[in-house]
């Protein structure tokens, strides 16, 4: 019995020990949080994918030319639609060892962090520079909380632009126009469908991709007033708008390839290019993603602003903020913000990104076409913000929602989504 | 150790200096023990006091601490509870444990008895079915999802084979056996039954972890005496009756290990599922340490409290099994 128990206790502890070297104890260190000089830079974003890897290599060769001799970290974290990356950065905060700066969304995600006073009020530096008078109001504004400025706007994306497969729609003898609204959308699909073809692709393994499908709905539906309306509490879920939108999106759905919670974003886009369906609904950093698979717009894949009743601008925006307290190397971050806001910069970095710039006096005119049209159509539009990005409201509110519909897309009932979006809206909007 | 603590029944057969021996030794142990009772004290029991502090709070947002207690008492519990996502967690992670324990355990005991009997290749079996359990869940998760796959994967072959309409693995919405029917705005809001989302996941935990077991039962099966089987063969047990009556029986302990074992990666899981499926339409495969990831930055407090309810999990099987080894080991 005794050499029983010795050995049950040898190998438990065998076991233990083993599991701990397999699993790994390694702790996270962050890199470069020592010295306060210049020579050193450390910046966390979510671009990792190809095309977003480009673009922020621009941004770093930019800030190496203004500093010479300036090392720059990048510690960029994949996944999610930046919900990893930002969980990496919280974790950081709170252990008060911050990067020198970070990558945010403005508006209701910058709004947390100035709450929870993490980042630098940067008021001064836009005046100095002028910087307001060189962007459209929507955007300049969208970087304040409380009338200060707490970020820098790099670049604008669009979300609800839709990807279409114009050898497919031909073939299926099918156009789809912005001006059809929500209804003339689904026919089409309809007719897609009817000629033996997958209607839409959509790749929702992060939820985020299905978020921003219904979100664009919603916003078509009730058009941009209303939308803005939904996060003061001024206008409710449970509107007639929202539920058409919520069962139109049921529709879209089942009108989707099968295997979309298996697959990611980007990999629905390709899919859509590569002929497997005829659209796709994804921000416009898919188009940047499509080039760098080697796609060529106009021939292999084309794009319309997704059919609404009015022209709506889903807008997510990419900033840089620094942090208030225990900055690294604050002349050097200082010199990030200061390339960041360069014309020529932005412009070199849309043209990686797929984004247009936020600065007006960037040089528009060598962008791709689509990029021309989407900062035509910025100039006009009505501007709101994503609620799938997290830039339309707090992080609670925007996770409640990212649930709901996680929740919608197994069980398809409307009533418990608007339900458990009007009680957030009676609790978490405060 | 224990014979030490024995009442000193024989110790007049014993010289007396052994007495003051063992105290010395038992006093030493105690000061060899103290640093790390301190550390396991702070690092597991203050830690969990304070997450079950801050799952009573107001904190919300990851970096920015707000720990006045919440209205009314143990109100996040109360709220969590109604979710239909966690509601569908601990469906998920009831079911995951379950299927998964039992796959891993038996998989690993047959592999250990074909490996102890089989003549040739010992070495090479036993190293082909511990290596996946060298690999991290991350990596085998990637390859698992791109096997389970629906448009790509194992389903290319089943098709080419002629099957029209092959499974859709890790998307698919169904689950078994439902016990319930959910309006969705009723307090139970999922069904609860098995997830057919979920089998292609605890399969590949299985697949992974049955190395683990088998080493286990193999170095159990080495400590059977030879003599017992023996023994058996010449009273004309045959090979079933010598694995039911002898082998089975002696294998016990090291069935008990495996369970604890297993039983922790099983409710701790995460990187698998994150890598093969995340939490999947309607949350068919998330897991409750997705949840608690998920809310980290945008609700602590709702985070902290499904840790804790991740404890309890844990203890309502751990502590039996504690409880039970304890009193054996107070008979002996």
């Amino acid at each position: 019995m005794r050499s029983s128990n010795k050995l049950k206790v040898s190998l438990a502890a065998t076991a233990v020990a083993s599991l701990i070297a397999v699993t790994g104890c390694a702790a996270n260190q962050p890199a470069g949080s020592a010295g306060g000089g210049t020579d050193k830079l450390e910046i966390t974003s979510w671009w990792t994918s190809g095309s977003e890897a480009d673009a922020l290599n621009v941004l770093i060769d930019g800030v190496k030319k203004s500093s010479s001799g300036l090392s720059v970290d990048n510690a960029a974290v994949s996944g999610g639609g930046g919900a990893n990356a930002r969980q990496a950065l919280a974790a950081r905060l709170q252990a008060g060892s911050p990067p020198d700066s970070w990558q945010l969304h403005p508006a209701g995600q910058l709004k947390s962090y100035v709450d929870g006073g993490q980042v630098a009020d940067l008021t001064d530096l836009w005046t100095q520079n002028n910087w307001a008078a060189q962007m459209p109001k929507d955007v300049a504004e969208a970087q304040q909380v409380g009338g200060k400025y707490y970020t820098v706007p790099i670049g604008v994306h669009r979300g609800n632009v839709l990807w279409t497969n114009p050898a497919v729609l031909s073939k299926a003898n099918v156009t789809i126009d912005s001006a059809t609204g929500v209804d003339g959308l689904i026919g089409s699909l309809k007719q897609v469908q009817a000629a033996d073809v997958t209607p839409v692709c959509l790749g929702d393994k992060d939820i985020f991709a299905s978020a921003e499908l219904l979100e664009s709905i919603i916003m078509s539906r009730t058009g941009a007033d209303n939308w803005k309306k939904l996060f003061t509490g001024g206008y409710s879920f449970d509107s007639p708008e929202v539920k058409q939108a919520l069962e139109d999106y049921k529709t879209i759905l089942s009108l989707s390839n099968k295997d979309h919670s298996a697959i990611t974003w980007d990999e629905a886009a390709k899919k859509m290019a590569n002929g497997s369906c005829a659209v796709n609904l994804m921000g416009d950093w898919a188009y940047g993603e499509l080039l760098n698979a080697g796609k060529k717009p106009g021939t292999d894949f084309s794009w319309v602003t997704f059919p609404g009743k009015e022209d709506v601008f889903d807008y997510v925006g990419d900033g840089f903020s620094i942090p208030a307290k225990n900055i690294p190397h604050a002349d050097a971050a200082n010199a990030w913000l200061k390339t960041l806001m360069d014309p020529k910069i932005q412009t070199e970095f849309a043209a990686k990104k797929g984004s247009i710039p936020a600065l007006t006096t960037a040089d528009i005119s060598k962008l791709s076409p689509y990029q021309q049209e989407a900062a035509k159509s910025f100039a006009k539009a009505s501007v709101v913000s994503s609620l799938a990005h997290a830039q339309a409201s707090t992080a609670e509110f925007a996770q409640t929602y990212a649930d709901a519909v996680s929740t919608l897309n197994g069980s398809g009932n409307v009533s418990a989504f608007v339900a458990s979006m009007t009680q957030a809206q009676k609790t978490q909007l405060k | 150790m224990r014979t030490s603590f024995r009442p000193p029944a024989s110790a007049g057969l014993r010289p007396k200096k052994q007495v003051p021996h063992n105290v010395k030794t038992s006093r030493r142990a105690a000061w060899i023990f103290a640093p790390s009772l301190l550390v396991s004290f702070v690092f597991v029991y203050v830690f969990i006091g304070v997450t079950v502090y801050i799952s009573l709070s107001n904190w919300k947002i990851g970096t920015s601490p707000n720990l006045s207690l919440r209205e009314p008492f143990g109100g996040t519990y109360g709220e969590i509870i109604q979710e239909q996502r966690f509601q569908a967690d601990i469906r998920n992670v009831v079911i995951f444990t379950v299927i998964f324990l039992v796959l891993a355990i038996l998989g690993g005991l047959v592999a250990a008895l074909f490996i102890h009997h089989v003549a040739v290749g010992k070495g090479l079996f036993r190293t082909v079915f511990l290596l996946p359990y060298a690999l991290s869940f991350i990596v085998t998760g990637v390859a698992w999802r791109w096997i389970f796959s629906p448009s790509t994967g194992v389903n290319q072959i089943l098709r080419n084979l002629g099957i029209e309409n092959p499974p859709g693995w890790t998307t698919d919405t169904t689950v078994l056996g439902a016990l319930n029917d959910p309006t969705g705005t009723d307090f139970l809001k999922v069904q609860f039954g098995i997830p057919v989302a979920l089998l292609p996941i605890i399969f590949a935990a299985g697949w992974q972890l049955v190395g683990f077991a088998m080493a286990m039962y193999l170095a159990g099966l080495a400590s059977i005496p030879e003599e017992h089987l023996e023994a058996a063969s010449v009273d004309g047990a045959n090979t079933w009756q010598r694995l039911r009556h002898i082998v089975l029986p002696q294998l016990w302990p090291s069935t008990i290990t495996c369970f604890v074992l297993l039983l922790h990666v099983a409710l701790k899981i995460f990187d698998l599922v994150v890598a093969m499926s995340g939490s999947g339409p309607g949350f068919v495969t998330d897991v409750p340490g997705i949840y608690i990831y998920n809310y980290l930055s945008s609700r602590y407090d709702k985070a902290s409290a499904m840790a804790i309810i991740l404890l309890l999990l844990t203890l309502a099987v751990i502590v039996p099994y504690l409880i039970r080894g304890y009193r054996r080991e107070r008979k002996a």
